[in-house]
């Protein structure tokens, strides 16, 4: 008789949402499987139903106070596809300009506050003081600058789209939101504070990123999971975060498949796996299923540039010491980095064309059908699909989430973690180090994740040592 | 403005009360902050006192902050582990130090966040920070699911914040 060993980790500590993690070994200390196990589950698409369409970018930005913004502008996408309108050139650019903002403050909060202890304090700190005041406490004057640019990535946010977490301005057809002298000046002063700190902030949290690798080559090394890459270009390949179409690129970085939003269930294949209430998804290429990683990373390896200066230089830069395609987790960071850059321009950039002003709403009416968008959320790829009746109400949602598209990965880096720390290794505390700081590579948002539901038993037992330790509710 | 965060303006400290509401009015028990603050704006508060909704709590709360406020108090639903329903008035140094989440399912909870507002911006920190915790069971189903025990709280929760906010007004004066 094999007597198995199971180790939780529950809860895993900063990430959005609940999370446990599961580690069988057989008696032998042989890893036997490794995974995230999610619990928690809001059942968004079915609360969808029955609702107007109109509502979708104000009922969508509420699933999560982390990447509202993502959800508002992924629905508004939406319902111009299922309208066949095209927003104006103002609203798409204002929309973007919103966008950026979000990203901004997304971005340095995932940063500094997820990602800051690990980088800052070091996998080995003593959990008690490896957080976000920890963080403060070390380094005071980078954290400042940090948390200052996430204040002026809300702000952006808030100026355009009416509110700052939950933004309300775009709707069906274009924005409610018209810039005047005033706002531009504003804004104009926050973008430029905002690649300045971001300039500044770039070589400060690249060295700290280096230094945990040289005390832990291990990141390059081993803990590496090749995949598939996806994100969103322009036609010339140029990355875009809120239009464009989806690109897949493979293992070795070539690119295998570019589709419209609208095909995304051609290409994209969700499975449910018995043992969590997340979906996972796979790139479907020549009827075989390709595990993918979507988020900076993998928009950096997807897309061929960013197309503005500093960000494009970082890029080089990255290449050229690092290569690409790359599959190391750690290194979500440093893209993340990069891209916190990119926003910043991009923002000025959009500031200073004269197509942001003009006409940004056009009528919208719903002929009955399906309407499908997406956006690249500062977690990866965020598709919206619904069904939309001849009277404007959602018959069915279906929202494919940037976690649940990262979940084969996340569950792959758990292992990962477990092999090396685990086996012959009987440090508990490195493990769970090293468990968690894999997750949070991906940044994972879990309470996005978990809106499907699934046909689970009602609740879920999680043992250890054979003992009921956990049990997980679920909704029915 | 570019070097706004390394040379900020102090502010007098006044008797201003601010009080914010979090919570996400779309699921089950989070939503108990939303409530406080919809019946709260029909009631009466005094002059000084600015009322705010916030979807999210954590660290963006620093942002609501001008210095010049004497009191913060903090609604929130939390799970400490008492009876759904209870209701903790809770000055934030004596709040149990708990997970990320604890408060908040989003970003990091309210001893972190007053924390890291003592490090970085005491000119902007209120000289008391309280919160009015209400306990929740049901965090992941949504607002027609709030806990019935938790659903009764609020006016009670109601009353304990307007109470408080007149007593600070007092004591501030």
């Amino acid at each position: 008789m094999i007597m198995n060993k199971t180790i939780t980790i529950d809860p895993v500590t900063r990430i959005e949402g609940h999370a446990k993690v599961f580690i069988n070994l057989t008696d032998d200390g042989q890893l036997e499987s490794a995974g995230l196990v999610v619990n928690e589950l809001r059942g968004f698409e079915k609360i969808l139903t029955g609702m107007d369409a109109d509502r979708m970018p104000l009922i969508t930005a509420r699933i999560c106070g982390v990447c509202p913004t993502a959800h508002h502008l992924a629905a508004s996408n939406a319902l111009d596809n299922a309208a066949g309108v095209t927003a104006p050139p103002a609203a798409v650019l204002l929309r973007e300009l919103m966008y950026m903002g979000h990203l901004i403050h997304s971005h340095c909060l995932s940063l500094f506050v997820l990602q800051g202890p690990d980088l800052v304090l070091g996998l080995d700190a003593d959990p008690a003081i490896r957080n976000v005041v920890g963080v403060v406490q070390a380094v005071p004057e980078i954290a400042k600058k940090a948390l200052r640019c996430r204040s002026i990535g809300q702000k952006i946010n808030e100026i355009v789209g009416g509110r700052g977490t939950h933004p309300v301005t775009s709707v069906a057809g274009g924005i409610a939101f018209v810039l005047d002298s005033d706002n531009e000046r504003q804004l104009r002063e926050l973008t430029d504070e905002a690649l300045t700190l971001s300039l500044e902030l770039m070589p400060v949290v690249k060295q700290l990123l280096m230094k945990q690798i040289e005390k832990h080559p291990a990141m390059l090394s081993d803990w590496v999971v090749p995949a598939w890459s996806v994100g969103t270009v322009q036609p010339d390949g140029t990355i875009d975060m809120l239009n464009g179409e989806i690109r897949a690129v493979d293992k070795e970085g070539n690119k295998i498949l570019q589709f419209p939003t609208r095909d995304y269930d051609q290409h994209l294949s969700e499975s449910v796996l018995d043992w969590s209430y997340m979906k996972q998804v796979a790139v479907l290429h020549e009827n075989e299923r390709h595990d993918y990683r979507v988020g900076p990373l993998a928009r950096f390896n997807a897309t061929e540039r960013y197309g503005t200066p500093e960000a494009d230089r970082e890029r080089e830069e990255f290449i050229r010491t690092i290569g690409r395609p790359c599959h190391a987790n750690v290194m979500q960071s440093y893209t993340r980095l990069i891209e916190l850059v990119y926003f910043a321009e991009r923002a000025r950039k959009i500031l200073s064309m004269p197509e942001i002003h003009g006409e940004t709403r056009v009528p919208v009416k719903f002929p009955g059908g399906r309407g499908v968008g997406h956006v690249e959320a500062a977690r990866g790829t965020l598709i919206h699909d619904y069904e939309i009746d001849e009277n404007g109400i959602v018959r069915a949602a279906n929202l494919i989430v940037a976690t649940q598209q990262n979940y084969a990965l996340i569950n792959k880096t758990v292992a990962q973690a477990a092999i090396s720390h685990v086996i012959n290794r009987p440090d508990d505390q490195a493990l769970l180090n090293a468990v968690e700081f894999g997750i949070r590579c991906y940044d994972p948002c879990l309470s996005c994740a978990t809106h499907a539901l699934g046909t689970m038993p009602m609740e879920v037992a999680v043992t250890r040592g054979g003992s009921l330790v956990q049990t997980i509710r679920r909704l029915c | 403005m570019p070097d706004e965060h390394k040379n900020p303006v102090v502010p007098q400290k006044t008797d201003k009360i601010l009080i914010v509401c979090i919570g996400n009015d779309l699921v089950a028990d989070d939503a108990a902050g939303h409530e406080v603050f919809l019946r709260l704006q029909r009631t009466s508060l005094p002059g000084t006192v600015r009322l705010e909704y916030a979807a999210v709590g954590g660290i963006a709360l620093l942002d609501r902050l001008t210095g010049e406020e004497g009191v913060m108090i903090v609604v929130d639903a939390v799970q400490f582990g008492a009876p759904a329903g209870t209701i903790h008035c809770i000055p934030w140094d004596e709040l149990p130090v708990l997970g990320a989440g604890a408060l908040s399912g989003h970003d990091i909870g309210l001893k972190e966040t007053i924390e890291i507002g003592k490090l970085l911006y005491p000119e902007k920190l209120p000289q008391r920070i309280l919160l009015v915790g209400i306990e929740g069971r049901c965090f992941n189903l949504t607002r027609d699911a709030m806990t019935p025990e938790t659903a009764a709280a609020i006016d009670d929760a109601v009353l304990l914040i307007q109470k408080t906010a007149h007593v600070s007004q007092g004591a501030l004066t």
